[in-house]
């Protein structure tokens, strides 16, 4: 465990993926029991910078099947064995998972990835147009993700690709239970938990406690409000005391990420996808 | 016991054109790759696939017009991207999709299994996927009081088709300690025929010493074949990991409708066996390569 990274001096040559990292890792504590899917390089940083960091007491079920795991490095791979190397436990995927997975009691927090979320914090891995039998564009299908955002557990989603194509007012399907149409229509069908925050690469949001519309919270360095909006498929809600600058990682949180946890640079996958 | 011992082409025989056919895959893992191949070969048409999430397979039997429905939870190569022969067939019309999250095909398996109805789940709820599919999927009242579940209606698959580590000649089958993929777990047990390839075939003793890894019995499968490397170019822990030269070579021609029509001739259709497949897919080297784990490093 790294003891010295908060008092560390603010990077000055940090990269968008590594503060990334460093927002989600701050969403996970000791107490935690989070998992990671596949194509999940950000999330997977940010569990082991976490671990390395201030929760060194979280546990990780790698890809869902190896926990505990003490993988040398990020491999090429969020789902494959390298990542669950000299695991404590594998779990059998259905029967085992699930089943943790199902009970409210356990694992708690999930990363979600999506190729449209909208203002609600609905989300959509399945497809693009408007008549799912003949799609403009066949996304990989909802995965787990369907079942992850209907059970009570709290939603944290990233986005390498802020843009008004990945964030839309309504997704063409939704393949994950946001917030629905905003305002109660979550708890009247009798679902818990749901989405948090949405970290990109331009900012963060979070959620409208009432109207449950996406909230400008913070901007990275560097980007401004306007571009944030202009990039942004509808309107976003303004905190009432102002939107704040996303906090800087520090040079020991980087160090972290770029030498000992994801020295091939693997997190940089996800931003080059769509 | 019964003699389950056989040949491909004798195992695959068993698949009737329009029949529901479950595959053990997970993205780039553990497809029973030499079955795939077979049915390919035996030219089967009107297939329904079944399957958690698809990786190359599905793009070769969208490819090669083997099936036009798939039910599952998604297709994807992970690192390798969409699999782009399924894809376009999909946006096409070709294949039709019935779309379940995990823990709903999960239930429609083990209702399947275990000869009910239907079993509930809490998962997908408030989403698209239930108005797409009433056939299959109905928000009804818990009848104890509690919040609504969603009942998903019992899946039986014709055959499922199934790569494991070892088994005897009596269909006895041994799976290595690993990530036991649901399609293990729940798939080949709500199945009518079971078809499995093993890594090797061994005597009944050597099943005996860890009866604790003999994960499905004899009883309820219907043929075993032994094919080494019958996963490749999936991954099968621990035994060799995914190839990702195969992957990307696919994923070049993947994009185009002739290009990975010859692929097909040359992969699935020329060989006439495993060890021939196995040169021309990469020889020694690959294997080498893959026992190695090289490209997970």
């Amino acid at each position: 465990m790294s003891t010295d990274w908060r008092n560390s001096p603010p990077s000055t040559n940090y990269s968008v993926d590594e503060l990334m990292v460093t927002v989600l890792a701050e969403q996970f504590q000791d107490g935690d029991q989070a998992c990671n899917g596949m194509a999940s390089f950000i999330p997977v940083a940010a569990f082991m910078l976490a671990r390395a960091t201030h929760a060194p007491e979280m546990v990780w079920l790698a890809s869902s099947v190896g926990l505990e795991p003490r993988p040398k490095r990020i491999p090429a791979s969020t789902l494959e064995a390298p990542l669950w190397r000299d695991s404590v436990m594998y779990l059998e995927q259905y029967g085992d998972f699930w089943t943790y997975v199902l009970n409210g009691r356990w694992i708690g927090k999930f990363c979600v990835g999506a190729a449209q979320l909208d203002q609600y914090g609905n989300a959509n891995n399945s497809i693009i147009g408007s008549d799912y039998h003949a799609p403009t564009v066949r996304l990989p299908g909802t995965a787990g993700l369907a079942d992850l955002c209907s059970i009570g557990k709290q939603l944290y989603y990233w986005n390498p690709n802020h843009s008004p194509r990945s964030l839309v007012e309504k997704v063409d399907f939704i393949s994950g239970a946001g917030y629905l149409d905003g305002g109660d229509s979550r708890e009247r069908l009798g679902l818990s938990g749901g989405p948090q925050i949405v970290v990109s690469n331009l900012a963060v949001m979070d959620f409208h406690p009432d109207s449950k519309r996406m909230r400008l919270l913070s901007v990275h360095p560097g980007h401004t409000v306007e571009e944030v909006q202009a990039a942004t498929g509808f309107e976003l809600l303004l905190p009432a005391d102002g939107v704040g600058e996303t906090q800087a990682p520090t040079q020991e949180q980087v160090r972290l990420i770029r030498q000992v946890i994801d020295p091939d640079g693997m997190r940089k996958r996800d931003l080059r996808r769509r | 016991m019964k003699d389950k011992v056989t040949t491909l082409r004798q195992a695959v025989a068993m698949v009737n054109d329009g029949d529901v056919v479950a595959l053990q895959n997970m993205a780039t893992q553990a497809a029973p790759m030499a079955l795939v191949r077979e049915l390919i070969r035996q030219q089967k048409t009107g297939i329904g696939l079944v399957v958690l999430v698809g990786g190359m397979a599905v793009d070769w039997l969208a490819t090669a017009g083997v099936i036009d429905r798939l039910i599952g939870a998604a297709v994807t190569m992970e690192q390798f991207g969409l699999c782009q022969q399924y894809r376009r067939a999909v946006e096409g019309g070709r294949i039709r999709v019935e779309e379940l999250s995990e823990s709903l095909l999960n239930a429609r398996l083990g209702a399947g299994a275990r000869n009910l109805p239907f079993l509930p789940t809490r998962g997908a709820i408030g989403t698209d996927l239930i108005a797409l599919n009433p056939d299959n999927l109905k928000l009804i009242d818990d009848p104890f009081g509690g919040d609504p579940v969603l009942a998903c209606r019992a899946l039986v698959p014709d055959v499922a088709l199934v790569h494991a580590h070892r088994a005897d000649r009596f269909g006895n089958i041994q799976y290595e300690p690993t990530a036991i993929w649901p399609d293990i777990g729940i798939m080949p047990k709500a199945a009518r025929r079971v078809l499995v390839t093993v890594e090797e075939i061994v005597d009944t003793d050597v099943l005996r010493r860890n009866p604790d890894r003999t994960i499905l019995p004899g009883f309820i499968v219907d043929a075993v074949v032994e094919v080494p490397y019958g996963a490749h170019p999936t991954s099968f822990f621990p035994n060799y990991g995914y190839d990702a030269v195969f992957h990307r070579r696919w994923t070049e021609v993947a994009r185009d409708d002739a290009q990975a029509k010859d692929f097909i001739d040359r992969h699935v259709l020329g060989p006439a066996s495993q060890a021939h497949y196995l040169d021309v897919a990469g020889g020694a080297a690959a294997l080498q390569r893959i026992a190695d784990w090289e490209e997970g490093v």
